[in-house]
C-alpha cells in the first residue's frame, strides 16, 4: 500500500462528501419546485436560473445567522448532538456502490469507498446511531416541546428500524451475501424488486419513518410540536439537522436502489463504467420524486397510530416476507421447479393484502387508536 | 320586514307572579326577574318552556338609574323566536349574580366574558377569572364610568381629530407624553406582569390526575401551546397539562388580540361600526356586515330593498363558501399534509374575493351593507363571474375535492371517531353552526328564524349525525352544495330595482330601544345585542361571536385525548381569533 | 481488513464537515445575546415546570421490546447468507426462533404495552 492509494482514498471520501453535500443543497431545491408544482404554485425561481442558486443563498444566509444558544440547555450535549445526527447520515454512504471501477491515468479506480463483505450489518449500526443525535438534542434542549419530540422520534426510529432490519434480510436471502457489491452483481438477471415487490415496498415505508418525511414526520410535527427537537436551534446547528435528514433521504433511497433496484445496473454499463453513478443517480431522483409526492399529498398519521402500524402491522409483515422469500428460495432450489420461486411475489402480495384488510377492519370499526 | 320580536306568547309573568315583571321600558321587551330567583326562572325556562339554548349573556351599565343589567338571550334549536330576561343589581360593588353555569354550560365564557367587561360577580362560576383582559388589569371597561388611559370624549368623532375642519392622525401623538392617565402608583418602566399563578392553579383544580387511575404516578408536564404556535389559528393560547401525550387538564386562554370592540363600536356612531365589524371574522366579512344591518334596521324598523335583500344573501352565501372551503383546507393543513388542500381551497376562495372586490372594493374588508340595503350594486360583469362560478365552476371543484379527500385512508383515520360531541353536550354548550349540526341537531337560522329572504328559498340544512370530527369535516362539503343551491335561485330570482330603501346618508336617527339580531354566519351564531338611547351613538354594542362561545366545549371534549387530536379540535371548531378576543 | 481503514477515513472526513460548519457558523456569525433571546421557547410564555420530567414507563418497554428483535434481525442475517448451504433445516429452525419471540410480542400486545401513551 503505497501513499498515493491513501490520497486516492481520501481524494474519493471528499468528492463522496461533497457529492452528498451538494445533492443535499439541491435536493431542498428539487423538493421545493417539485411540492410547487403539485400545489399549483411557481415554487423559487428568482436566484439564479430557474432558482438554480437559490440553495447557495440558504446557506449563506444560515451562516451569517446569529446561533442562540438558550441558556438553560445542556451545552455539550447541545453542541455534540447535531454532529452526531449529520455523521452517520453521511457515513452511510461508505458502502454503497456507485459503479464498478474504471481506468484513470492507468489506475484503476473504484467507483466505491470501501468493499466491505459485511456491508447490511455496517448499515444497520450506523442508522442506529443517528438516533442518538435526535435524541440528544430533544434532550439537552430543556424545553417541553423538543423533550416530546425527541421522545417520540426516538420511539418511532426503533420501532421502524426493527422493519429495516428485516428488509435486509430480505435482501441478503435474494442475494446470498451481505455484501452490496455482490447483491447488485445478483440481480443482473432480475432486480429483487420483481421477486419482491412487497419487501421493497416495506423498505421504502420504514425508510419514510426512519428519515422522519411525511407522512411519518411526527417529531417535527410542525403543526403539534412547533418544531419538534430543533426548537431551540438555529442559524448553522438547525442546518445541520436539516442537512442530516435530507442526506439521509439521498443516502437511503441510494441503499434501496442497491438493494431492490439494480443499483448502478443499466444499459451499456460494463462497457462505459462511469455510466454506473449516472444510472443510480436517475434511479434515486425517482425515488426521491416519490417520497416528495407523499409529502405533498398525504396528512401526518396519529402518533400513537404511528406505532401500532410500526408494531402490529409492519413487524410481522416483514418478518412473514423474509420466511416466505426464504422458504420459496430453498424449494425451488431443492426440488428444482421455478414455480415455487415465482410463487414468493404472489404469496408476498397475498400478504400484503391481508395487512391491508387488517386496517381496513380497524378503520371500519372506528376505533380509538387502535390498530 | 322586521317583526318585532313575539317573546310576549311565552307568559313568564303569570307562572312566576312574585319575581318576574314584564320589560316595560319604551322600545324594550322580555322579563326583569329578580336576581334570588334567577336559577329556579332559568331552570324553568329550560325545562318547560323548552328554551334548551342560551345564546347570549351580557351585561348593560344603566349609570343613570344606578343600575347594572344581565341580558340573557334564549332560543330553542327546534326553532322560532327566543326570549329574553334580564336582572338588575344596584350597581355598587360587588355586584352579584348568581352564575347559571349549572343550567348551561355554555354560560361559562360569557360570564367570564361579562365579569371581566362589566365587573358582574357571578356567584357559584367555579371558574371566575379575567378572560379577555390579564389578570391585574385595573377596573371593568365597559362601565360606564370607565375612563381609558387616551381618554378623550365618550364619543366619536373626537374633536381633537378635526382642528378647525382638518383631519389629523392619532400617530401624530406622541402616546407617551402627559397625555396618557396611568392608574396610581402605576411606573411602566418596572411593570412587571402579574403572575399566572391563578390560571395554573385553575389548571391543577380540574386535572383529571386526581380522578383517573394513576397507576405509575409519573410526572404531569404543563405546556402551553400558543400564542406563538402554528397552528392555533392566530393568537390562542392554551395551556395543557399532559400525561405522557394524553391531554388530562386544558384551559384556552384568550385576549391576545383583544380591542374592546364592544367599547370601541360604543364610542363610534351606528354607521361607523359597519367597517369595524369586518374585522370581527376577518374571513366573513360580508356576514358581519348581514348580522349588523339586520340588528340595525331591526332597532330602526326599516324595510330592506328587494334588490339589496338578493345583493345580500348572495355575498352571504358566497362568503360561506369561501369559508368552508378554507376551513377545510386548514383542517386537513392542520392534520399535516404540507398545504396542498388549502393551496386548491385558496384557488377557488380568491375567485370569490374577486367578486367582493368587484362589488365592494376590497377583497376582505368589504364594508358593503348599509341600512336598507347594500352601498352599490353588482357591475354587470361581476354578475356574470358570479353566474359562471355558481353553475360551472364550484360544483365542478367541490366535486373534485370530496372526490380527492373524503376516502383517503389517513384523513378517515384521522377523523373518525375522534373528539365525539353528543347533541345534548353540544346544546348545554351553546355550541352552534356547522358543529351543532354535524352532532345532529338541524339548528340553522336560515330556517329556525328566517331573517331577510332565506324563506323564498327552497334548501336542506345539512345535518350530520356521529358528532365526530369527520362529519365536521363532510358537513362543510354539505353546506357549500346547499349554498350553491341559495345561489342559484337567488341569482335566477333577484329583481331589477333600487339596492337601498334609504337615502344615503352618514348619520342615521334610531329610536330608544334594544335589538338582538343575529344571523347564521359561516361559523355559527352570529348576534348583535345593541342598545340605543336615541343618541348618535350606540349606548351598549354587544357581539355575540360564535367563535367564542364555541371554544366553551373544548375542555370537555379534549380532555383524554391525545394532543395531535387537540389541534385538529382547533381547526374543527373554525375558530378566528379575530372573533374571539374582540 | 484494510477496507475498515477506508471507512474509518471516510468517517473521518464526515466529521470534518459538521464540525466544520459549526466552526464556520460560530466565526461569521453575529453575537448579541440577551436574556430574552436565551429564555426557552414556549410560544412566548413563560415555562412552567420541568421539561426534564419522569415521562411514562411504556417509553421504555418499548425500548426494550426493540432490543429484543433487533438483536433477533441481526441473528437473522448470517442464517439468511447461508441459507442456500444450510437447506430447508435451517428454516424450520429459523421459524421456531422467530416464533418464540413472536409469541413474546403477542404477550406484550395483549397486555396492551404497544399502545402509545
Amino acid at each position: 500500500m503505497d501513499w498515493t492509494m491513501w490520497v486516492e482514498w481520501i481524494v474519493k471520501g471528499f468528492v463522496l462528501c461533497l457529492i452528498l453535500l451538494t445533492g443535499f443543497a439541491y435536493l431542498t431545491w428539487y423538493e421545493r419546485r417539485a411540492l410547487a408544482r403539485i400545489q399549483v404554485r411557481v415554487g423559487p425561481n428568482r436566484a439564479g436560473y430557474q432558482g438554480l442558486l437559490q440553495p447557495i443563498a440558504d446557506a449563506v444566509k444560515l451562516i451569517f445567522k446569529e446561533e442562540l444558544t438558550p441558556g438553560h440547555v445542556y451545552k455539550v450535549v447541545f453542541i455534540l448532538a447535531p454532529v452526531l445526527t449529520v455523521v452517520p447520515s453521511l457515513v452511510l454512504a461508505a458502502v454503497v456502490p456507485l459503479g464498478t471501477s474504471f481506468n484513470l491515468f492507468g489506475r484503476e479506480i473504484t467507483l466505491y469507498v470501501a468493499d466491505v463483505n459485511v456491508g447490511i450489518l455496517y448499515l444497520t449500526s450506523i442508522a442506529s446511531i443517528a438516533v442518538y443525535g435526535i435524541v440528544l438534542a430533544g434532550w439537552s434542549s430543556n424545553n417541553k416541546y423538543a423533550m416530546l419530540g425527541g421522545i417520540r422520534s426516538s420511539a418511532q426510529m426503533i420501532s421502524y428500524e426493527l422493519t429495516l432490519g428485516l428488509s435486509f434480510v430480505t435482501a441478503i436471502i435474494l442475494g446470498n451475501s451481505m455484501n452490496m457489491i455482490d447483491i447488485v452483481n445478483e440481480q443482473r438477471g432480475l432486480w429483487f424488486v420483481v421477486i419482491q415487490p412487497v419487501g421493497a415496498l416495506i423498505f421504502w415505508i420504514a425508510t419514510l419513518a426512519e428519515v422522519n418525511r411525511a407522512p411519518f414526520d411526527m417529531p417535527e410535527a410542525e403543526q403539534e410540536l412547533t418544531a419538534g427537537y430543533h426548537a431551540e436551534y438555529s442559524g448553522m446547528k438547525f442546518a445541520l439537522f436539516f442537512m442530516a435528514e435530507y442526506q439521509k433521504m439521498i443516502v437511503i433511497s441510494m441503499i434501496l436502489a442497491t438493494l431492490f433496484f439494480g443499483g448502478y445496473l443499466g444499459p451499456f454499463v460494463d462497457q462505459v463504467p462511469l455510466l454506473g453513478p449516472v444510472y443510480l443517480f436517475a434511479k434515486v431522483i425517482i425515488l426521491l420524486f416519490g417520497m416528495i409526492w407523499v409529502r405533498a399529498t398525504w396528512p401526518r398519521i396519529r402518533y400513537d397510530r404511528l406505532m401500532s402500524f410500526g408494531w402490529k402491522i409492519l413487524l410481522p409483515l416483514s418478518l412473514a416476507i423474509a420466511f416466505i422469500t426464504a422458504t420459496g428460495i430453498l424449494l425451488a432450489d431443492v426440488l428444482n421447479n421455478q414455480l415455487f420461486f415465482w410463487s414468493i411475489p404472489v404469496v408476498s402480495i397475498i400478504a400484503l393484502l391481508v395487512a391491508v384488510a387488517f386496517i381496513y377492519r380497524d378503520l371500519r370499526r372506528k376505533s380509538h387508536g387502535r390498530i | 320586514m322586521t317583526a318585532p320580536a313575539s317573546t310576549t306568547t311565552i307568559d313568564l309573568v303569570s307562572r312566576f307572579p312574585e319575581f318576574v315583571t314584564a320589560d316595560t321600558r319604551p322600545g324594550f321587551s322580555g322579563f326583569i326577574v329578580k336576581k334570588e330567583n334567577l336559577v329556579e326562572v332559568a331552570t324553568a325556562l329550560r325545562d318547560e318552556f323548552n328554551f334548551d339554548l342560551l345564546s347570549s349573556v351580557t351585561g348593560v351599565d344603566y349609570i343613570a338609574d344606578n343600575k347594572m343589567e344581565v341580558v340573557y338571550h334564549l332560543h330553542r334549536t327546534t326553532g322560532g323566536p327566543g326570549i329574553v330576561f334580564k336582572t338588575q343589581v344596584d350597581r355598587v360593588d360587588p355586584m352579584e349574580v348568581p352564575s347559571l353555569i349549572d343550567v348551561w354550560a355554555g354560560a361559562d365564557f360569557q360570564e367570564r366574558e361579562a365579569w371581566d367587561l362589566l365587573g358582574i360577580k357571578f356567584t357559584g362560576h367555579p371558574d371566575l377569572r379575567r378572560i379577555l383582559l390579564w389578570e391585574g388589569y385595573e377596573g371593568h371597561p365597559l362601565r360606564k364610568d370607565y375612563q381609558e388611559a387616551f381618554f378623550e370624549e365618550e364619543t366619536k368623532p373626537f374633536k381633537s381629530r378635526w382642528p378647525e375642519g382638518h383631519h389629523t392622525y392619532a400617530e401624530f401623538k406622541n402616546p407617551f407624553r402627559d397625555n396618557i392617565k396611568l392608574p396610581e402608583n402605576f411606573k411602566l418602566d418596572n411593570y412587571q406582569p402579574e403572575n399566572e399563578d391563578q390560571l395554573y392553579f385553575s389548571l391543577e383544580k380540574s386535572s383529571m390526575k386526581h380522578t383517573s387511575e394513576n397507576q405509575m404516578g409519573t410526572d404531569h408536564m404543563v405546556v402551553n401551546m400558543g400564542p406563538h404556535h402554528p397552528s392555533t389559528h392566530g393568537v390562542l393560547r392554551v395551556a395543557v397539562e399532559l400525561n405522557g401525550e394524553t391531554i388530562t387538564s386544558l384551559k384556552p386562554v384568550m385576549g391576545y388580540l383583544h380591542r374592546n370592540h364592544d367599547k370601541i363600536g360604543e364610542r363610534n356612531t351606528y354607521l361607523q361600526i359597519m367597517p369595524f365589524t369586518d374585522r370581527l371574522d376577518y374571513f366573513n366579512s360580508m356576514a358581519n356586515n348581514f348580522g349588523y344591518a339586520v340588528t340595525v334596521e331591526k332597532l330602526m324598523n326599516i324595510p330592506v330593498a328587494e334588490r339589496a335583500e338578493y345583493i345580500r344573501v348572495i355575498m352571504a352565501e358566497l362568503s360561506r363558501i369561501q369559508n368552508h372551503l378554507i376551513f377545510i383546507g386548514m383542517l386537513i393543513n392542520d392534520l399535516g399534509s404540507m398545504y396542498t388542500p388549502s393551496l386548491y381551497a385558496f384557488e377557488e376562495r380568491e375567485l370569490i374575493l374577486d367578486i367582493f372586490e368587484a362589488v365592494s372594493g376590497a377583497r376582505m374588508m368589504c364594508n358593503y351593507f348599509r341600512f336598507g340595503g347594500v352601498v352599490r350594486d353588482i357591475p354587470a360583469d361581476a354578475m356574470q363571474k358570479i353566474k359562471d362560478l355558481v353553475h360551472d365552476r364550484l360544483p365542478a371543484k367541490t366535486d373534485e375535492m370530496e372526490r380527492f379527500l373524503n376516502e383517503n385512508e389517513v384523513l378517515v383515520g384521522r377523523l373518525k371517531g375522534v373528539h365525539v360531541l353528543n347533541a345534548e353536550e353540544a346544546i348545554r354548550n351553546s355550541v352552534t353552526g356547522p358543529v351543532l349540526r354535524a352532532a345532529g341537531v338541524p339548528y340553522d337560522l336560515r330556517r329556525a328564524d328566517p331573517y331577510s329572504v332565506y324563506d323564498r328559498f327552497d334548501f336542506d340544512v345539512a345535518v350530520r349525525y356521529n358528532g365526530d370530527m369527520y362529519d365536521n369535516y363532510l358537513i362543510r362539503f354539505d353546506e357549500i352544495r346547499q349554498s350553491l343551491r341559495i345561489l342559484e335561485q337567488a341569482l335566477k330570482q333577484i329583481p331589477e330595482g333600487p339596492i337601498n330603501s334609504q337615502k344615503p346618508q352618514y348619520q342615521v336617527r334610531v329610536p330608544a330601544g334594544e335589538a338582538y339580531g343575529r344571523v347564521e354566519s359561516p361559523k355559527g351564531e352570529l348576534a348583535f345585542y345593541v342598545v340605543s338611547n336615541g343618541k348618535p351613538n350606540p349606548y351598549r354594542y354587544h357581539v355575540r361571536a360564535p367563535s367564542f362561545v364555541n371554544l366553551t366545549a373544548v375542555e370537555t371534549m379534549c380532555k383524554g385525548t391525545k394532543i395531535a387530536d387537540f389541534v385538529a379540535l382547533l381547526a374543527m371548531l373554525d375558530i378566528v381569533m379575530g372573533e374571539v378576543d374582540r | 481488513m484494510s477496507e475498515w481503514i477506508y471507512v474509518a477515513l471516510f468517517i473521518a472526513v464526515g466529521l470534518i464537515i459538521p464540525i466544520g460548519a459549526i466552526a464556520a457558523g460560530f466565526i461569521l456569525g453575529p453575537k448579541k445575546p440577551n436574556p430574552i433571546k436565551e429564555a426557552t421557547y414556549e410560544c412566548g410564555v413563560e415555562p412552567v415546570g420541568e421539561a426534564w420530567i419522569q415521562f411514562k414507563p411504556q417509553y421504555y418497554i418499548f425500548a426494550l421490546v426493540f432490543l429484543v428483535f433487533d438483536v433477533e434481525a441481526v441473528f437473522l442475517f448470517p442464517w439468511a447468507v447461508k441459507l442456500g448451504q444450510l437447506g430447508l433445516y435451517a428454516v424450520v429452525e429459523g421459524i421456531i426462533f422467530v416464533s418464540i419471540l413472536i409469541i413474546g410480542l403477542v404477550y406484550t400486545w395483549r397486555k396492551g404495552m404497544l399502545e402509545w401513551l
